[in-house]
């Protein structure tokens, strides 16, 4: 999808497919795709991690006739490079940064408020995002108005736009900045998909889940640079990351087939 | 005139389940009955203005029709880009609730100014409608209004009424002479145009008590000069809009800014002082209509 786009974002996309996937395994697609009111919102906030959420989508059936791998990010489709809402299953359009955890605080609320029980909330905020004193508005709200429909999942890569988050803001010992305002906070490894399956069973408070990652991940040459926020990928650049994650995550090669 | 809005709001919630009320800690000894009344459909979400937007956008994914207040100016300014991003771009039914606007808080001094809100949203894109009462009757009707429209709506409240309650219509034009100058005005400014027509009856008068969308081309067009009165940065008020509709249409009125050029940030004065500091007081007005624009 990014190489035929010539599209940017290959580290924050990679760092954060894992979470995505474990949410939509998570939850009821089928209400989600009748939009049904009491369907689970999915938010994704890091919005510049669209290509991830298409495919994620895509996926699980989401995206209706959209296919991402063709249509992401070219001329005239709406799979454009930040989520937008115009797409199937997109709640929010987000890719300013501090947007979607306010408005799935919203929607936890409304929801409580409507009487719906049988619904849940994720958002999922980037660490660097973070910075946005946005999200802190919304999470003091989210603690105490006691939102246990709400769950905030970070994808914690460790670097922001163009540093490495502790050197910018560094909220780390991320944990206790978070269970120190009251909200129950988890630490899992973001690519284990078993361990995110679990924490996403729990429930309960208000609850944030670090989900430890590695931007760019599975791409060797892209790892923890963050110029890959930015750079798009070339034709020699794309057959070295599909051979890169064909060797770092076996099951690439079935899809790649 | 807020009691008059918050009155129909409180009135319509007992009967329109899909109402939630929210404020950024705004609005002691007006709220306390909401929360008291709808404990479920009435939040304070502090102070914090960017959520209040945000948590408005995901109301409205749940069902619900949010009516959002605090100060303008933290509404507004502070929360410009969620606005623009998670109200507008979604073009969804979130009614903003705007005071304090103008002068109207002038002795707090500039940071409670405003006079840079409605231009700046409007010219941020999307359908937005914009309500300036000058009237309680009007006040009264624009819980029903913003429901009806469905659609993002603004509505900046000044502290005092300048038209009866029975002024309920989008503008009320009071003709002038032939050959008269038209005074145009909104918010607290119409109160002064009020003024000003008494003293001087040959005047024409518009008040508008909503900005946007609305035509004004059929009254304004008939004048050949007309003073546009406005709180408001004339550069990106209701001036600078006349302008461009002028423009287009190839208006022969010459139309005249009055209003605050710059922020005022030297002087802690009472709302008045600025209107005259910036010639929207009834006697500069009466002069402008009658003399400068003779000329």
């Amino acid at each position: 999808m990014l190489y035929r786009a010539g599209a940017s974002h290959l580290g924050p996309s990679m760092s954060v497919i894992e979470i995505l996937d474990a949410i939509y395994r998570s939850v009821d697609c089928g209400r989600i795709r009748q939009k049904a009111h009491n369907r689970d919102r999915v938010i994704l906030s890091k919005g510049h991690a669209a290509a991830a959420l298409y495919a994620t989508l895509w996926r699980h059936g989401l995206l209706g006739d959209l296919d991402p791998r063709t249509q992401y990010c070219q001329e005239g489709s709406v799979l454009a490079g930040h989520a937008s809402h115009m797409v199937p299953g997109v709640e929010h359009s987000t890719g300013a940064l501090g947007h979607g955890l306010p408005v799935a605080v919203g929607c936890a609320i409304g929801l409580r408020s409507a009487g719906v029980e049988d619904a849940r909330v994720f958002c999922v905020v980037g660490d660097g995002e973070l910075q946005e004193g946005s999200n802190w508005e919304a999470l003091m709200l989210a603690r105490t108005q006691r939102l246990s429909n709400l769950t905030v999942l970070v994808d914690a890569n460790g670097i922001s736009s163009i540093r490495r988050t502790q050197d910018v803001i560094d909220l780390e010992p991320m944990l206790r900045v978070f269970e120190g305002m009251g909200l129950t906070a988890r630490e899992v490894p973001g690519h284990d998909s078993a361990a995110l399956d679990a924490v996403l069973r729990e429930s309960g408070q208000p609850s944030v889940v670090i989900c430890r990652t590695v931007k760019g991940r599975g791409v060797a040459f892209a790892e923890n640079d963050p110029i890959w926020h930015y750079r798009s990928l070339d034709e020699d650049r794309f057959r070295a990351a599909l051979l890169a994650l064909a060797e770092a995550v076996p099951e690439t090669e079935e899809v790649l087939a | 005139m807020r009691s008059a809005l918050m009155d129909a709001l409180f009135d319509r919630m007992a009967h329109d389940q899909r109402i939630f009320f929210l404020v950024a800690d705004m609005g002691i000894n007006m709220c306390e009955r909401f929360e008291a009344a709808y404990p479920t459909r009435f939040l304070n979400v502090g102070i914090a203005e960017q959520n209040l937007i945000g948590v408005a956008a995901g109301l409205v994914n749940t069902g619900f029709r949010p009516f959002v207040y605090t100060i303008s100016n933290f509404l507004i300014h502070r929360a410009f880009e969620q606005i623009r991003n998670d109200i507008l771009l979604h073009n969804i039914p979130v009614t903003l609730l705007g005071t304090s606007t103008g002068y109207d808080n002038a002795p707090l001094g500039p940071t409670h100014h405003i006079v840079d809100d409605w231009g700046p949203l409007a010219a941020a894109g999307g359908e937005l409608d914009v309500y300036c009462p000058a009237s309680k009757g009007y006040a009264g009707r624009l819980v029903a209004r913003a429901l009806e429209a469905n659609r993002p709506a603004y509505v900046r409240i000044p502290k005092s009424a300048a038209l009866p309650d029975s002024c309920i219509q989008d503008m009320q034009h009071f003709p002038g002479d032939p050959g008269a100058s038209l005074l145009i005005g909104y918010g607290s400014t119409a109160g002064t145009l009020m003024s000003a027509r008494q003293d001087d009856p040959s005047l024409g008068v518009l008040i508008l008590q909503k900005l946007l969308p609305i035509d004004l081309s059929a009254i304004v067009s008939g004048y050949d000069r007309a003073l546009v009165v406005e709180d408001h940065f004339p550069a990106s008020g209701l001036f600078a809009r006349l302008c461009q509709t002028a423009m287009i249409n190839g208006w022969r009125t010459k139309l005249v800014p009055v209003g605050p050029g710059a922020h005022a940030l030297t002087v802690c004065r009472d709302s008045q002082s600025y209107f005259q500091r910036f010639g929207m007081d009834a006697a500069s007005l009466l002069r402008k209509a009658n003399d400068d624009l003779r000329v």
